[in-house]
């Protein structure tokens, strides 16, 4: 531990604390560009000169190599210091192109500050400027290279940190270029963090381009709702429309960093299709006659066939304020309900995978990337939580193991051991890598005998995991019961939703499922159901097939989802935006997102003849949805029940003013229930249906953000492992025929080795929902041309 | 102070308070005889000078163009918060103003946002007489606000000097070398 | 018979006479005055109205008609009404004894230019200038607001202080002509005016007469920087347009008087006596602007001060020297 003295503050710091960390740890900021907490030191801009007065090293030094160390006397606004930082300025100034007026870092650029900070304002180098052609990079970074100052970040970032290679540092000497050998998409998906971490305007944001300033926008902290990982987020709104979304620093989650997801899905919630006005049977109206005429029809359905006749459900995208007014306003009715998942099973199994992180055994983002083995167990990194992989990578740098055991193709920017191996394989999978021996190669094949190609790649990892000190299990909650007795491991499941684990932590241990109300339904017993912020037909298609059924389906939400289309009567709520809410994340964080902007229909799609509207003195457009919670509240009072103020603290442990910045753990966890059993191979012949999530558009949020659906894939693609595509006759390639229920659905086939054999992977879209546990050829058919 | 006050003191006081009398009297009769100062407004105007700080307009660069980025510098500057304005990429790959809009009836016309704009689009005029019937008519519009003409800097063209490639390609732009031919071997 | 009816039929015409042509100067006072002032600070003045701005005064009159006549919560409204009356009637009453040229006679018939010749016109014109002081003092006090009693309060102590300065200066004068008759002061002075012969009375007399007619360097009872308008700062309309009037008035009965005290009246050579007497009745006020012009506005102490310290022992001393002089030359 380090004591030196900066700018006469004596501070002590870990040892190996680069000098210009330690003096940000006193609140000093040195100037910096190319040096990032993240990252590390480049030592490329020079920028951050400061004058070493006594102790090891002494005189002028970059103040991001050099380490902290005992006896170091450092002067930051030493003369000599920042002249010399003044100079550099000027240095890195001669090429640019002085384009502020044009550039969409200006207000927020690094290079702006220390420019203007420095005092350098008039050109004096008299030679020509440096110029680059620049690359088309894809749909998220614009790219402008003739505003580089050569820091490396960007190159840093995107090969070392995430793994990716196909953009990087080219050329030598004075002509050193940033890009990608020729024009295209860039690979990674965490390609947005360029836009963050370079400090001139030479990768920007291209969806947020030549939209606005940052002084002008509203900017508050938020959390992403696109997966369960519950990354920190600053939302940008500017004129009642979300412009974009940048990763929040949250050490304990995500770091510095957010998944290209995360930050380019914001758009459900100014997007043109999202419901802004209440509807009764399906005639636009005013928010207070749909009220008062969901309290109508649903009292009358208490009236005729009793309160237990009515029926909520909930889902998990929903906030942890949300999912406890529903259960306030069930229990205030007498109604069945809340139900917030599929069905038993699902919530069985999120609960138990909340009540194996009891005893210290959560680990967070953070924690992984230090693990030295994770096996991620049913578990696709990239496509299930995206910021996982990141993780993944900083630990697989550090040394660490790192196998994914999944029926899906998985691609990671790390060297890992793949087992691709069908569900009901995977808890003998995972027994043979978390014992507290390392297996040995009888064990492997007589636990797999079917596989033998995997019996190397396992007796490799078998004593890498047995010898691990810090090793970490990742898990699909399905696989819940298979989380090892071992203490040695940490344990992170990876849900499905963004608050999965608050509906599980809020769900009665005996609430219905979404199937018991279909099953209701479709027995008489329920007539009225209140569904708020869910879809039904995404959370069970046995629900959406019962709908008609139902006598009346009163609809809170804020995505233009089919039970919208069928409800009738409709109540907009607010979205995360714009209410604010608390989500529990995979590991039972809690996290609160701020609200940014009111609602309202943008100001850009509020426009006449080219410029907003010039009646001041009018209600705004699309300001009638209000937080689904307080439409719980309002439904109450219309129907005379007695709704009981209740916290979501009662259920986590946690309440609203407990919730820390990083995020407070839920203290209340649920006691251990019976794990359900791990999933065994299906019934009769067939293959097993996996679901597959994009990177893009498969979440519910977003589904319905424009700019998220243009990236994903335009055709639906099946994978076949190839001796299962070879069983049922098909090439790769082909297209298929995919019969779902009465509907016929068109798709590709894609055959491949690193599917599980026995597995058939569709995506993850509500068009898929109704497939059965197991498919064979009658689904599965070559389509006729 | 005291003891000054004898015979001749006073005496002194009363001759003193007479010269002074009798000089503000004299004063103001020479005044009288003076030309007034007063120019009688609306049959003379006085002749602005080109910076004077009145009615604001959007100039166009010496090629006929919008000159305005839509930088929100103006914006940003100004005290009364009276321009507003949202961004767009044109058709020619220049950024420029989707809308933009002065409310005049708010506008203090401190020339803050003249002193701002990087591009000397936005520039005040001497007109400083102009009335409306209605507040709202004071809200101009870009439509309203631009000319054709380049104002007090009719030669200056920002893309010239900013090396972007809207308008004209990288490397022909004032003072810049050819492009780094990033596959060259060449030293 | 026919005598009494001419005589009432006289008396008619001449009040009428007299009426017009002080509302006409007095309102057209004001122009000259803008004027006057807009040229010693080297502006034009108003210049709008009518040529030259002739049309002015009509325009401030309908102005001030078609205000509204806003009467405060808490005044006495009845005093209240009544007290720009007073200030504006007493210094119209004042011309009843004014008169502006020698006896002339019509058809055999002696018609003098004066409303009523009275002996005692010198100490009629003292009375109504007294009276005067009640308007200003009852207007501020009962207009329920501090200034306005501040103003009223000042004014009342002013002039009555002034009054005395101003009596006194005018006993030489009385004494010199052995008459209280205006006629009889203005023959006196055929040959040499009273304003050389008695200089010293003329002083006191001019800055006394200042400080009783609120004029600037001595408007303090409405001091704008600080009582806002003093005793009338609830006035509007109308009512406001009697005190702006009677001050207009004010100002010419005191030229009226200098002119007939100090000046000698309608005696001078060549030009008819009516044009003497207009002349010197408007050298008065056009003094008076010009003063308005140079000089600035007094402090109450000093205000006081030279009322009592400087120039009441002053008017005495000078009563006395004449005394003695008017003694020694019988």
């Amino acid at each position: 531990m380090p004591d030196l003295i900066i700018d006469g503050r004596p501070v002590r710091v870990p040892k190996g604390t680069p000098v210009i960390a330690a003096a940000e740890s006193l609140g000093i900021v040195i100037p910096r560009f190319c040096w990032h907490p993240a990252l590390g030191a480049a030592g490329a801009c020079r920028m951050c000169a400061v004058m070493f007065l006594d102790g090891p090293v002494k005189g002028l030094e970059m103040s991001c190599m050099v380490p902290a160390a005992d006896g170091m006397v450092v002067e930051t606004f030493h003369p000599e210091a920042v002249t010399f930082r003044r100079r550099v300025v000027e240095l890195l100034m001669a090429n640019h192109p002085h384009d502020c007026p044009v550039c969409d870092e200006g207000g927020h650029c690094l290079l702006q500050d220390e420019t203007i900070s420095g005092g350098h304002a008039l050109r004096r180098f008299p030679g020509r400027k440096r110029t680059y052609l620049d690359q088309d990079l894809g749909p998220f970074i614009q790219h402008e290279m003739n505003r580089c100052i050569h820091c490396y970040r960007c190159a840093r970032f995107y090969q070392e940190y995430c793994g990716y290679l196909d953009f990087g540092p080219m050329q030598n000497a004075n002509r050193v270029y940033f890009g990608r050998f020729a024009s295209g998409p860039l690979e990674s998906p965490f390609s947005g963090n360029l836009a963050d971490i370079c400090p001139t305007g030479t990768l920007t944001d291209k969806p947020g381009r030549y939209k606005s300033r940052r002084w002008d926008c509203q900017r508050a902290p938020s959390v992403c709702p696109h997966c369960s990982l519950g990354c920190a987020t600053v939302a940008l709104s500017r004129y009642r429309e979300v412009v974009r979304v940048e990763a929040r620093e949250n050490p304990a989650v995500n770091g510095h960093f957010i998944c290209d997801r995360g930050r380019y899905s914001f758009g459900y919630a100014a997007s043109a299709e999202r419901p802004r006005q209440a509807r009764a049977d399906g005639v636009p109206t005013s928010m207070s006659t749909a009220l008062a005429l969901a309290g109508t029809r649903l009292g009358g359905v208490v009236e005729a066939f009793g309160p237990e006749a009515v029926a909520v459900v909930g889902s998990a995208r929903s906030s942890l304020e949300t999912q406890t007014a529903l259960t306030a306003l069930a229990r205030a009715g007498g109604w069945r309900g809340p139900a917030f998942f599929a069905d038993r099973t699902e919530q069985q199994a999120v609960a138990a995978a909340l009540a194996a992180l009891a005893g210290g055994r959560a680990r967070s983002l953070a924690e992984i990337g230090q693990a030295d083995a994770v096996l991620c167990l049913g578990v696709s990194p990239l496509h299930d939580a995206p910021m996982l992989a990141l993780s993944l990578r900083q630990a697989a740098r550090a040394g660490a193991v790192v196998a994914v055991a999944d029926p899906r193709p998985a691609t990671l920017p790390l060297p890992f051991t793949h087992l691709p191996l069908a569900p009901d394989k995977l808890p003998g999978a995972a027994a043979l890598l978390t014992g507290a021996e390392a297996a040995d190669a009888a064990a492997i094949q007589r636990a797999l005998p079917l596989s033998p190609e995997l019996w190397p790649a396992l007796e490799r990892l078998a004593p890498a995991f047995a010898a691990a000190g810090n090793p970490v299990l990742v898990f699909a909650p399905a696989l819940a019961a298979q989380a090892p007795a071992d203490a040695r491991f940490g344990l992170f499941p990876v849900l499905c939703g963004p608050n999965a684990a608050g509906a599980a932590l809020v769900a009665d241990a005996d609430a219905p499922a979404c199937d018991d109300l279909a099953r209701a339904i479709e027995a008489g017993e329920v007539k009225g159901l209140v569904l708020a912020e869910a879809d039904a037909a995404a959370l069970s298609p046995r629900l959406a097939a019962a709908l008609p059924g139902l006598e009346t389906l009163v609809v809170l939400d804020h995505l233009p989802t089919p039970s919208f289309a069928a409800a009738k009567v409709f109540l907009p709520t607010q979205t995360l935006f714009e209410s604010g809410g608390t989500l529990c994340n995979n590991e039972a964080r809690l996290q609160y997102a701020a609200p940014v902007a009111p609602p309202g229909e943008p100001v850009s799609r509020d426009g006449r003849g080219g410029h907003p509207p010039r009646d001041y003195a009018r209600k705004l457009p699309g300001t009638d949805p209000l937080p689904a919670a307080a439409l719980c509240a309002v439904l109450a009072l219309e129907m005379g029940l007695d709704m009981p103020a209740l916290s979501f603290a009662a259920f986590t442990g946690v309440g609203p003013e407990d919730v820390a910045p990083e995020g407070t753990r839920a203290t209340r966890l649920p006691a251990a229930p019976t794990a359900p059993a791990p999933p065994s191979a299906p019934p009769g012949q067939g293959l097993v249906v996996v679901r597959d999530d994009a990177l893009f558009a498969t979440d519910a949020y977003g589904r319905y953000a424009p700019l998220a659906r243009a990236q994903a894939p335009a055709a639906s693609v099946v994978r076949l492992h190839p001796d299962d595509a070879a069983g049922l006759g098909l090439a790769d390639g082909e297209a298929l025929t995919v019969t779902v229920g009465d509907r016929r659905i068109e798709a590709t086939l894609a055959v491949s080795a690193a599917v599980a054999r026995g597995a058939a992977v569709v995506p993850r879209l509500p068009g898929w929902a109704g497939l059965p546990a197991a498919i064979g050829p009658e689904t599965l058919r070559r389509r006729q041309p | 102070m005291e003891e000054k006050k004898d015979k001749t003191g006073l005496l002194r006081e009363v001759l003193d308070g007479a010269a002074g009398l009798a000089g503000s009297y004299a004063a103001t009769l020479t005044h009288l005889f003076r030309r007034p100062v007063t120019e009688q407004y609306p049959e003379y105007k006085r002749p602005m000078p080109a910076r004077t700080r009145g009615r604001i307009i959007l100039t166009r660069s010496p090629d006929g163009k919008e000159r305005c980025v839509a930088c929100y510098l103006c914006s940003g500057a100004c005290p009364v918060n009276c321009i507003s304005m949202q961004s767009e990429e044109g058709p020619d790959g220049r950024r420029r103003a989707a809308w933009f809009r002065i409310n005049f009836a708010r506008c203090i016309y401190c020339g803050l946002c003249e002193e701002a704009c990087p591009t000397l689009a936005l520039q005040l005029t001497p007109e400083f007489a102009f009335c409306k019937d209605a507040i709202e008519d004071f809200v101009y519009e870009k439509e309203d606000l631009l000319v054709d003409h380049g104002g007090k800097d009719p030669d200056y063209d920002f893309y010239a000097h900013a090396g972007v490639a809207a308008g004209r390609p990288k490397g022909e732009h004032i003072g810049e070398d050819e492009p780094v031919d990033v596959k060259s071997i060449l030293p | 018979m026919t005598d009494i009816l001419c005589g009432i039929l006289v008396m008619l015409a001449r009040m009428a006479v007299v009426l017009a042509v002080v509302f006409g100067l007095a309102a057209y006072m004001i122009l000259v005055e803008r004027k006057l002032l807009g040229r010693f600070q080297v502006r034009y003045g108003p210049n709008r109205v009518g040529l030259f701005g002739l049309l002015q005064p009509i325009a401030d009159g309908l102005k001030m008609l078609l205000k509204e006549d806003i009467v405060a919560d808490g005044v006495d409204r009845r005093i209240f009404l009544i007290a720009p009356a007073i200030v504006a009637g007493a210094a119209l009453f004042s011309f009843a004894v004014v008169p502006f040229g020698p006896t002339f006679a019509v058809f055999d018939r002696p018609i003098a230019q004066v409303i009523a010749d009275t002996d005692v016109g010198l100490l009629v014109i003292f009375g109504l200038s007294s009276l005067a002081v009640y308007g200003v003092a009852l207007g501020g006090w009962t207009s329920d607001n501090k200034y306005s009693l501040l103003g009223g309060i000042r004014g009342a102590a002013q002039m009555i202080s002034y009054e005395l300065a101003l009596g006194l200066s005018l006993v030489p004068v009385a004494m010199m002509a052995r008459s209280l008759n205006l006629t009889d002061i203005v023959s006196a002075q055929a040959t040499l005016p009273f304003a050389l012969s008695q200089p010293v009375a003329f002083a006191i007399f001019v800055v006394s007469a200042l400080a009783e007619t609120n004029r600037i360097p001595f408007d303090l009872p409405e001091a704008e920087n600080e009582l806002q308008a003093g005793f009338h700062t609830e006035y509007s309309g109308m009512r406001f347009a009697l005190f702006f009037v009677g001050e207009y008035v004010n100002m010419i009965l005191l030229g009226s008087v200098t002119a007939i005290f100090f000046l000698g009246g309608w005696n001078g050579p060549l030009l008819p006596p009516i044009v003497w007497f207009g002349l010197k009745v408007l050298a008065v006020p056009v003094f008076l602007i010009w003063t308005r012009a140079s000089l600035p506005r007094l402090r109450y102490d000093q205000l006081m001060a030279l009322g009592w310290k400087c120039l009441v022992p002053l008017g005495l001393a000078n009563i006395l020297v004449t005394g003695a002089l008017l003694a020694a030359g019988r």
